[in-house]
């Protein structure tokens, strides 16, 4: 029987690259932090508020979202948009994450056969 | 404003890059603030929730590092490797060179035999500590300014030569010769630096000094042989049916020099077996037949492992 902590470390490895897909993905409309972590976490994305917010940070830095400061709710709120590099940067991402789909569904065909 | 959200910024900031910090100040505030409206919004009590949501985003200083996207770690892989290599490389030598160089001036030059090994071995450790830091803090100091000179690529040609499985290691090598070394050092220290001294507090050598003119420098001889040997051994490898011989050759000498002199009463100083009660009351026996047998003992294993190893190797 394989172990908790080795299950969970794959599974983490698996989902890693998968947040910047999600994030790119979800801000093609705006938003602020906490709003896309629980917007993610409602896909089924568990993500860590404190991986989130520097990873934003981070992909922002990269060019491949742009900010926007709202000052009109109580609070002064961030809001990320994915920019049109991300998106090309997206494509190429949902792109290699469906030729991993296809590579992994013809691997388990091919062994069944 | 709540103080220990405000004491979770500032500690989070300190850290942070700077050119950002206002920025990322107002953002991560407004998300501790939106995390905790939503576990009050729940039912929660504002400080129970402010406590929960602080340890939810941990360390601040980790979280700092991710904004700032630096790695916590002191030296990592890019480095690592070259590290060791080159940390491994100093420490085999160059203390123990240093070691012996303190220790030989000191006993020469400084006309203080007695105190050579303490001193030599004190260098030593001091060489190891000031290498293992001074390496150590170059190689983190590279890995934090990005400044990567490029490191060459390892390549094929880089595998070491030989067979695979090399039977004798530098660190045995090390080892070995320490080992002679000691037993070399040991022969002057036990004449000026005896723990036994006499009425007029001179030290007493524990062997016999008359043996100096006959018998100990045959020892030193074997000896220093044992050391050519080990190098010899080293250079090679492995144990060869030669060095087998030569190795058995030395031992015996060895052993049945130590034996002899101690089963006819020769090796050990008269004047020191006369000033040290037990050993004048029958002492000397039990004393030369447990050495006897340590020496046996020793020369036996040694003899059995270089040949099991030597025949491992047979073509």
């Amino acid at each position: 029987m394989v172990s908790e902590e080795i299950l969970r470390t794959h599974l983490q490895e698996l989902r890693r690259g998968t947040v910047v897909v999600a994030s790119l993905v979800a801000l093609r409309r705006p938003d602020y932090g906490y709003a896309l972590l629980q917007r993610l976490a409602g896909h089924g994305f568990g993500v860590d508020a404190n991986t989130l917010y520097p990873l934003l940070r981070r992909l922002e830095e990269q060019g491949l979202l742009t900010s926007e400061w709202n000052t009109e709710e109580s609070r002064p709120r961030k809001f990320y948009r994915t920019s049109a590099d991300g998106e090309t940067v997206l494509g190429r991402l949902l792109a290699e994450l469906a030729a991993v789909q296809v590579s992994v569904t013809g691997l388990i065909e091919g062994v069944d056969r | 404003m709540n103080s220990m959200t405000d004491r979770y910024l500032a500690a989070t900031l300190r850290a942070a890059p700077a050119p950002r910090r206002a920025e990322i100040a107002t953002e991560l505030r407004a998300a501790i603030e939106d995390m905790i409206e939503d576990r009050t919004g729940a039912g929660q009590d504002p400080a129970t929730a402010e406590r929960a949501v602080l340890t939810e985003l941990g360390h601040p200083e980790r979280l700092a590092a991710r904004y700032a996207d630096r790695r916590l770690q002191l030296i990592g892989p890019a480095y690592y490797l070259v590290w060791q290599r080159v940390l491994r490389g100093l420490l085999t030598v160059v203390p123990a060179l240093v070691g012996v160089v303190v220790g030989v001036l000191k006993a020469t030059v400084g006309d203080q035999p007695g105190a050579a090994i303490g001193a030599g071995i004190a260098a030593a450790f001091q060489t190891g500590v000031q290498i293992a830091f001074w390496v150590t803090v170059s190689f983190a100091v590279l890995e934090r300014t990005n400044a990567a000179p490029d490191l060459p690529e390892w390549t094929v040609d880089q595998l070491p030569e030989g067979p695979a499985e090399r039977d004798v290691t530098l660190t045995d090598a090390c080892a070995s010769i320490a080992l002679v070394l000691l037993l070399l050092a040991f022969l002057p220290w036990q004449h000026f630096q005896s723990w036994v001294a006499d009425t007029d507090g001179r030290r007493v050598p524990i062997l016999d000094p008359a043996l100096w003119r006959s018998w100990l420098p045959v020892l030193v001889v074997l000896l220093v042989a044992t050391l050519a040997l080990e190098v010899a051994k080293y250079r090679t490898g492995r144990w060869t049916w030669r060095l087998v011989a030569v190795n058995a050759a030395l031992d015996l000498a060895f052993a049945a020099a130590v034996s002899w002199l101690l089963l006819t009463d020769r090796l050990l100083n008269p004047d020191l077996v006369a000033r040290v009660d037990w050993l004048r009351e029958g002492g000397v026996g039990t004393v030369a037949r447990t050495a006897v047998v340590v020496v046996a003992a020793i020369t036996v294993w040694d003899l059995m492992e270089s040949v099991v190893k030597a025949r491992r190797h047979r073509p």
